[in-house]
């Protein structure tokens, strides 16, 4: 299998498919939901996942911007080839899913107000900036995550004053959570939180978040985000309930010596993180 | 427990639905979102909807851009989405089917024209195995935003505005 055609089908899987942690969280939730009108919303995205997996075909027709997450271990090699090739891979892998046609033509004017037109070719659409990572493991892995339009809307990287207490900071990731889960729509939410020193560190560290995290392994902070936004009664698709969010991912990054840390907050929908992993 | 409701949407089977009903939808219906419906208002104060091939008595309209991906709601409380329930509640439509809270004047508006809003959930694998067929009505030139006419089978969705109610009150 050549690296186009690993990188096209973990595209697919990204976009088609819920992991088995994802689909236990949904279970969970709907087994706990006294919401009559929430557990129907859960159990039609569910049941979604299960369909979409069978046909291999997009959980969302906002089937989202490609965002690439690349582990390089210790023995291992990036080059310039390598990449050209995952995004040779990433083009297949949006015309076999198929992506909803997105890219925007034209000049940097044109492509800001979409004077342009769109390129009917699913595979045009061209992925974000890779990010890469060093890790211990022996190991060349990609994860692709398909990010969609709705949770970037309501998304923040804003600078928190910590006034050195992680309760303050919790209590602002919390504050900003609930109003962006409300507008957001596409909810049970999972709330990615990414926090560092400047604005690219903090969204770096909330890619990485959502590459990595795990609904059955939630650390004290992550539960607390969660529980406090769940008291917020807003619930799938605003309906109310105890499940506004079912989970939160978090990466907490080296800090500056300052007063500050940037958060970077994205509401994730409720097929969200879609992402797979493959090795090179 | 479920209703399932057939287009086109009779009068007396609207007037029966009310806030929280889940139902199932079954039968044709139309498409549109941003870029079409306010031509589609357009054409109905015209009365040039027949030249355009377009029946909306009864009608339900599913707030949707239809690309190769698939179907699923749009938020129907975009200025040019929701500025258009009362008008083509006025002109036929019955029921519109998107997602996210419309404000308090469309809510008393729909219920004016015995029409209702429903909410369907982002769930595009499970709404194209419901999918039987599809084709553009009119404004091909809008691409995915086209207005297109879908035969569906068994949508399923819940009432979240009928009789001057709103699910999210």
């Amino acid at each position: 299998m050549t690296i186009q055609d690993k990188v096209a089908d973990c595209l697919v899987r990204a976009g088609s498919t819920f992991r088995e942690d994802q689909k236990e969280a949904y279970r969970k939730a709907i087994a706990d939901e006294p919401n009559v009108q929430s557990c129907w919303v859960m159990q039609q995205v569910l049941d979604n996942a299960i369909v979409a997996e069978e046909r291999r075909s997009p959980l969302c027709d906002d089937t989202g911007i490609p965002h690439l997450f690349l582990e390089v271990g210790p023995k291992r090699m990036v080059t310039g080839e390598l990449l050209e090739q995952i995004k040779e891979g990433v083009a297949l892998g949006l015309r076999q899913l198929p992506g909803r046609p997105m890219a925007i033509k034209g000049d940097d004017y044109a492509r800001i107000d979409q004077s342009g037109g769109l390129n009917e070719d699913s595979g045009a659409l061209s992925p974000s900036p890779i990010l890469i990572k060093s890790v211990e493991e022996d190991v060349l892995r990609l994860t692709v995550l398909m990010l969609g339009g709705g949770p970037a809307i309501r998304g923040i990287t804003q600078r928190v004053f910590h006034k050195h207490s992680v309760d303050v900071v919790i209590d602002e990731i919390v504050n900003r959570a609930i109003p962006a889960v409300s507008q957001l729509g596409c909810s049970p939410c999972v709330l990615a939180v990414g926090i560092g020193r400047s604005q690219f560190e903090a969204t770096s560290m909330m890619m990485e978040a959502m590459a990595k995290g795990n609904f059955n392994e939630q650390s004290d902070f992550e539960k607390r985000i969660t529980n406090k936004v769940n008291e917020a009664n807003i619930g799938p698709l605003g309906l109310g309930g105890k499940h506004s969010v079912l989970a939160t991912f978090t990466k907490i990054g080296p800090q500056r010596a300052s007063g500050v840390r940037i958060v970077a907050l994205r509401p994730c929908c409720c097929f969200e993180p879609r992402r797979a992993s493959v090795e090179l | 427990m479920i209703k399932d409701l057939y287009t086109p949407l009779t009068e007396d089977i609207v007037s029966q639905l009310k806030v929280g009903d889940v139902v199932t939808i079954t039968g044709n219906i139309y498409t549109g979102r941003d870029a079409v419906l306010p031509k589609i208002v357009n054409a109905a104060e015209e009365g040039t909807l027949n030249d355009l091939g377009i029946d909306l008595q009864g009608a339900v309209i599913f707030h949707t851009a239809v690309s190769p991906a698939g179907v699923g709601p749009t938020s129907s409380n975009k200025v040019e989405i929701e500025c258009t329930f009362e008008p083509l509640s006025r002109h036929g439509v019955k029921m519109h089917l998107g997602k996210g809270a419309i404000s308090k004047e469309t809510v008393k508006a729909l219920a004016e024209q015995n029409a209702v809003f429903a909410i369907i959930p982002p769930v595009t694998a499970l709404l194209g195995s419901q999918t039987v067929e599809q084709e553009i009505v009119a404004f091909p030139e809008l691409g995915m935003e086209a207005f297109n006419r879908l035969k569906v089978v068994k949508y399923q969705a819940i009432i979240a505005a009928a009789k001057g109610a709103s699910i999210y009150d």
